[in-house]
C-alpha cells in the first residue's frame, strides 16, 4: 500500500518535473527540475530495490553532469526569451521522434510484460519467497561482499588511480611560487647596508 | 589471509609508501612554504623502488603459488623478470633525471611521486591475470604519463602533448575496455587462465569456422565408419577384399567430400526450421551412396569370384530393392502426402528407417558370408551407427552450429579491438600519430621515462593475452599484427630521415622498434618468444643510453630552456667531449644493428625466427628498411665527428653521478656483446615459462 502510494508520487513527480524541464522559461530552472527528475527516478529505483544503481544515479547524474550543466548554463548567463510564439515550430520534428519512441517503448512493453495468469485465479499474488524472510542481502551489501574480498587488490588500485587523479589535478591547477619564500624583497634591509656591515668575518 | 597471500608483497611495499610519500611532502610543503624538495623526494623514491625490487628478487616463486587473489593476480617467471627490469630502469631514469630536472625548474615534487604511480601501474600490468586487473593498471601508469606529459605548464607545447595524449590514450584505453567486455559477453569471464582452458585445443583453424566446424565433425563419424569397416573386413577374414577395403575407404572420402561440398553452400543451408529437412535430405543422399557403394563391394566380390556370394548378392539386391519399395508402400498411406518428402516427421522416420536397412543388410551380408564370428561384431556395428547416426542429426542442429560461429567471431573481434588498444600505447605505426607530437612537447626527462620504460610491461600483457590465453586463435590475430608490423617498420624508417630533431628522430626510432619486436610477436615459436624479450631488453637499456646523453649534453647558450635539440646541437661533439662521443657512436651502432654490437645479435635473431615461422617477405622488406633505417643513425654519427665546421658546441659539465651512470651502461652494452649468453638464457627462460 504504502508501496504503491510512494511509487505514484515519484513517478507524478518524475513525470511533471520532465515536463517542466522542457516548458520552464528560464535555463537556471529547467536544469533545476533536471535534477528534480534523476532524484525522483533514483527514489524510483531505490523502491524497486537496486539500491546501488539509485545512488550512482545520484552520485553521476545529480552530483556530476546536472552540476556541470548548472555552471554551464550560469557561466553563459542566457536571456531568458518570450518563446511562447515559435513553440509549435518545433513541433513536427519533436511529434516524430516521440512518435518513434512511443511505438518502441509500446513494443517492447507488449512483448516482455505479459498478463498474470493467476489473475483471475485464488492464488493472485499470493507468491511468497520465504528465504527473503529469513536472510536477505541488500543489493549494495552483496556488491560490497564480492568487492572486499574478491576483488580486493582491484579495489585497492582502483582508490590508487583516484589518489592519482586527485594528485593530478592538483599539481596541474596549483600555483606555487618560489620566489615568495626565497627571494623576497625586505627593503630596510636593502636601505640599511653599507659596506661596512657587508663582509662578515667568520 | 595477507601473509598467505605474500605473493603481491612487493606492489603493497610500493603502494603505501607512495601512499607515505604523498603524506610527508604535502605536510612538509604546506607547512614550510613550498620548500624545494625535488632531491630528497627523488632519492625517497629511488629508494622505495630499490625496496620493491629487492622484495620481487626474494621470491620464492613457488610453482603452487604463482597465482593468488582468486587467480586475478600472477607472479610467475615472466613477471618477476620483467619487473626486474622495470625497476631497473626506472632507478637509472630517475638518477639521470635529476640534473635535467634542477636545471629546468621543475620545482613540484609531485613529479617523481607520479613517476612512482606510473611505476606501481607497470609493476601491476606484469602479473596481471585478468582484464579487470589489466585495465586498472593500464589506467594507473598512462593517467600518471598524461600529467607527466603536461608537466611543464608554462610551455605551450607540454599542455598540447598532454591534451593529445590524454585524449588519444582514453580512445585506445576505451578501444580495450570495449574488446574486454565483448570477450566477458561471450564467454562469461574476465580471467586468462579460463580463457586458456576454454580454448586450449586447435579450435578455429581457418577462416570460414562454420563450415570447417562441420567438416571436422563429420570427418570424426566418417572415421568412426572406416574404422569400423575395416574392422569388419578384418573380422572376415577375406585377405582378398582387403584391395576393396582400400576402393572403400576411398569411397567413403568422396562421400566425405560429397557432405562437405553439400555442407559447404552457406546459402541454402541455415533457414529457419527448414533447416532438418535439409539435412535429413543430405542424410538421405549420403545414405544412397553408402547402398551404392555396397552394391559396388558386391560386384567386387563377385568379380573376385565369390559363386556363393554372387547370389547372397542378388538376393540382396532384390531384397534391398524389396525394403525400398515396402518401406515405400509403408510411407505412403493416405494421409501422408507421397510427393511431398519435405515434412520433418516424414524425413525423420525415413532416416531412422533407412539407417536400420542398412544395417539389416550389412548383418544379412555378414549372415550370407557365413562367418559366425562376425555376429558380434556386427550386433555392436549396428549400435554404433545408429548411435552414430543419432550423434550426427545432433551435431547438426544448425542453431547450436550458428551459435557457435557467431561467438567464434565475436571473439575475434574483440581481439582485434585489444590488439588497437594496446598498439596505441606502445606506438606502432598505424597508431602512431599521437608519439612525434606528444614525445617532443612534453619535457624531456618524461620522455624519457615513458618512451623506455613501459613497453615491456605492454609487451608481457599482449603475452599473456595472446600467447598465454588465445593462442588457439593465432591465425586470426597473427596477419593483423604482420600487417602492423609492416606498416610500422616503413614508416619508422622513412619518416626518421626527413627529421632534423633529435626527439623525433629518436621517436621514428622507437616506432620501427616496436615494428621489429612485433615481428618475432607474430611468429608464435619459442624462439620467436625468446627473441622478442631479449630485443626489448637490449632496445631499453640503449634507449636508455641515449636518452641519458641527450639529458647529459646541456648547452650552455641555451637561452630558451628548450626542450628539444636540433641534430645540430651535438656538433663535433667527438672534439668537445671525446669519451662522452664514443660512448653515443657505440650505442647508435647497437641500435642500428651493426655486426660486432648486441644490437646485431638480437636483430638478426629476429630476422632468423621471421623466417623459421616462413614470413619470408616480412623479413625482406624489414631487412631492407632496417638498411635505410641506418642512414640516420649514421647521419648523426657524421654530426658528432665529421661535420665542416670549425666551433663546436659549449655544454654544462657533466656531474660525477651521471658520468657514472652513462659509463655503467656503456660498459653493460659492450658487455652483453662480449658474452650475450647471459641474455639469451634469461631469455629463453622467460619464452620458456610463458605457456606456464
Amino acid at each position: 500500500m504504502i508501496f504503491n502510494i510512494l511509487f505514484y508520487t515519484f513517478s507524478s513527480v518524475l513525470l511533471a518535473s520532465s515536463f517542466m524541464v522542457i516548458t520552464a522559461q528560464n535555463a537556471v530552472y529547467s536544469v533545476l527540475f533536471l535534477v528534480l527528475s534523476f532524484l525522483s527516478a533514483a527514489s524510483l529505483l531505490f523502491l524497486l530495490k537496486c539500491e546501488f544503481l539509485s545512488l550512482v544515479f545520484i552520485l553521476i547524474y545529480v552530483g556530476a553532469i546536472a552540476i556541470l550543466f548548472l555552471f554551464v548554463v550560469m557561466m553563459l548567463d542566457l536571456k531568458t526569451p518570450n518563446r511562447s510564439e515559435n513553440n509549435l515550430r518545433y513541433f513536427p520534428f519533436g511529434f516524430i521522434i516521440g512518435s518513434v519512441f512511443l511505438t518502441e517503448i509500446i513494443l517492447v512493453i507488449a512483448e516482455t510484460f505479459k498478463t498474470n495468469p493467476y489473475k483471475n485465479s485464488v492464488l493472485t499474488n499470493f507468491y511468497v519467497n520465504w528465504y527473503d524472510k529469513i536472510d536477505v542481502f541488500t543489493e549494495i551489501q552483496s556488491i560490497g561482499q564480492v568487492v572486499y574480498t574478491q576483488y580486493v587488490l582491484q579495489f585497492l588500485v582502483a582508490g590508487n588511480v583516484l589518489l592519482l587523479a586527485t594528485l593530478a589535478a592538483v599539481v596541474l591547477t596549483i600555483n606555487t611560487s618560489v620566489k615568495s619564500n626565497n627571494k623576497t624583497q625586505i627593503i630596510f634591509k636593502q636601505l640599511s647596508r653599507n659596506y661596512k656591515n657587508v663582509l662578515i668575518k667568520m | 589471509m595477507l601473509f598467505k597471500e605474500i605473493v603481491i608483497f612487493s606492489e603493497l611495499f610500493l603502494g603505501i609508501s607512495i601512499i607515505y610519500l604523498v603524506m610527508h611532502c604535502t605536510f612538509l610543503a604546506v607547512q614550510n612554504k613550498y620548500p624545494l624538495i625535488q632531491t630528497s623526494v627523488l632519492y625517497l623514491s629511488v629508494l622505495s623502488i630499490f625496496f620493491s625490487v629487492y622484495l620481487v628478487f626474494n621470491e620464492p616463486l613457488n610453482v603452487l603459488e604463482l597465482s593468488c587473489l582468486n587467480n586475478t593476480f600472477i607472479n610467475d617467471y615472466t613477471s618477476f623478470l620483467s619487473k626486474l627490469i622495470i625497476g631497473n630502469l626506472s632507478v637509472f631514469c630517475l638518477l639521470m633525471m635529476q640534473s635535467y630536472i634542477l636545471n629546468q625548474k621543475i620545482n613540484n615534487f609531485e613529479y617523481f611521486l607520479l613517476i612512482l604511480f606510473a611505476i606501481l601501474g607497470l609493476f601491476l600490468l606484469c602479473s596481471a591475470n585478468d582484464f579487470l586487473t589489466a585495465y586498472l593498471a593500464i589506467e594507473l601508469q598512462s593517467l600518471s604519463f598524461y600529467v607527466l606529459a603536461a608537466f611543464k605548464k608554462n610551455s605551450t607545447f607540454s599542455v598540447d602533448a598532454g591534451i593529445k595524449y590524454f585524449i588519444l590514450g582514453a580512445f585506445a584505453s576505451s578501444m580495450f575496455l570495449f574488446g574486454s567486455s565483448l570477450l566477458y559477453g561471450v564467454t562469461g569471464t574476465v580471467n586468462f587462465d579460463d580463457f586458456r582452458i576454454l580454448f586450449m585445443g586447435d579450435f578455429p583453424k581457418n577462416n570460414f569456422i562454420e563450415d570447417v566446424d562441420l567438416a571436422i565433425n563429420i570427418l570424426d563419424t566418417s572415421k568412426i565408419t572406416i574404422d569400423f569397416i575395416e574392422d569388419l573386413l578384418e573380422s572376415l577374414e577375406c585377405k582378398k577384399v582387403l584391395d576393396t577395403s582400400e576402393i572403400l575407404s576411398e569411397l567413403l572420402s568422396y562421400k566425405i567430400d560429397k557432405l562437405v561440398d553439400i555442407f559447404y553452400k552457406p546459402g541454402d543451408f541455415p533457414k529457419n526450421s527448414i533447416e532438418n529437412v535439409d539435412l535429413a535430405i543430405n542424410i538421405l543422399d549420403t545414405s544412397k551412396i553408402t547402398i551404392d557403394f555396397i552394391e559396388d563391394l558386391l560386384e567386387s566380390l563377385e568379380c573376385k569370384e565369390c559363386k556363393k556370394v554372387l547370389n547372397t548378392s542378388e538376393i540382396l539386391s532384390e531384397l534391398l530393392s524389396y525394403e525400398i519399395d515396402e518401406l515405400v508402400d509403408i510411407y505412403k498411406p493416405g494421409d501422408f502426402p507421397k510427393n511431398s518428402i519435405i515434412e520433418d516427421v516424414d524425413l525423420a522416420i525415413n532416416l531412422l528407417d533407412t539407417s536400420k536397412i542398412t544395417i539389416d543388410f550389412i548383418e544379412y551380408l555378414l549372415e550370407s558370408l557365413e562367418c559366425k564370428k562376425v555376429l558380434n561384431t556386427s550386433e555392436i556395428l549396428s549400435e554404433l551407427l545408429s548411435y552414430e547416426i543419432d550423434e550426427l542429426v545432433d551435431i547438426y542442429k544448425p542453431e547450436t552450429v550458428n551459435f557457435y560461429s557467431d561467438n567464434i567471431n565475436l571473439i575475434k573481434f574483440a581481439l582485434v579491438f585489444i590488439l588497437i588498444g594496446l598498439f596505441f600505447k606502445i606506438t606502432v605505426a598505424p597508431f602512431h600519430i599521437w608519439a612525434p607530437d606528444v614525445y617532443e612537447g612534453s619535457p624531456t626527462s618524461s620522455t624519457f621515462f615513458f618512451s623506455v620504460v613501459p613497453k615491456l610491461a605492454i609487451f608481457v600483457l599482449l603475452l599473456r593475452i595472446f600467447y598465454y590465453s588465445f593462442f588457439s586463435f593465432v591465425d586470426s590475430w597473427r596477419h593483423f599484427v604482420v600487417l602492423v608490423v609492416i606498416f610500422s617498420i616503413i614508416v619508422g624508417s622513412f619518416g626518421g630521415l626527413e627529421q632534423r630533431k633529435l626527439k623525433s628522430l629518436l621517436v621514428y626510432s622507437t616506432i620501427s622498434h616496436m615494428g621489429y619486436s612485433l615481428i618475432s610477436f607474430s611468429a608464435g615459436t619459442f624462439e620467436s618468444l625468446q627473441m622478442l624479450l631479449s630485443y626489448l631488453i637490449v632496445y631499453s637499456f640503449s634507449g636508455l643510453c641515449v636518452w641519458s646523453i641527450f639529458l647529459v649534453t646541456n648547452l650552455k647558450n641555451n637561452y630558451f630552456q628548450k626542450q628539444n635539440k636540433d641534430l645540430t646541437d651535438l656538433v663535433l661533439l667527438g672534439k668537445s667531449n671525446y669519451m662522452l662521443a664514443i660512448f653515443f657512436t657505440t650505442v647508435l651502432f647497437s641500435i642500428a644493428g651493426f655486426p660486432p654490437m648486441i644490437g646485431f645479435l638480437v636483430k638478426m635473431g629476429i630476422f632468423l625466427t621471421a623466417m623459421e615461422s616462413s614470413m619470408y617477405f616480412v623479413a625482406l622488406i624489414s631487412i631492407l628498411c632496417s638498411v635505410i633505417g641506418t642512414f640516420y643513425y649514421i647521419r648523426l654519427i657524421k654530426i658528432l665527428y665529421f661535420e665542416k665546421v670549425l666551433v663546436g658546441k659549449l655544454y654544462y659539465p657533466i656531474n660525477f653521478q651521471n658520468s657514472v651512470l652513462i659509463t655503467f651502461l656503456f660498459f653493460l652494452l659492450l658487455f652483453l656483446f662480449v658474452n650475450p649468453t647471459l641474455l639469451f638464457l634469461i631469455s629463453h627462460k622467460f619464452s620458456l615459462l610463458v605457456f606456464i
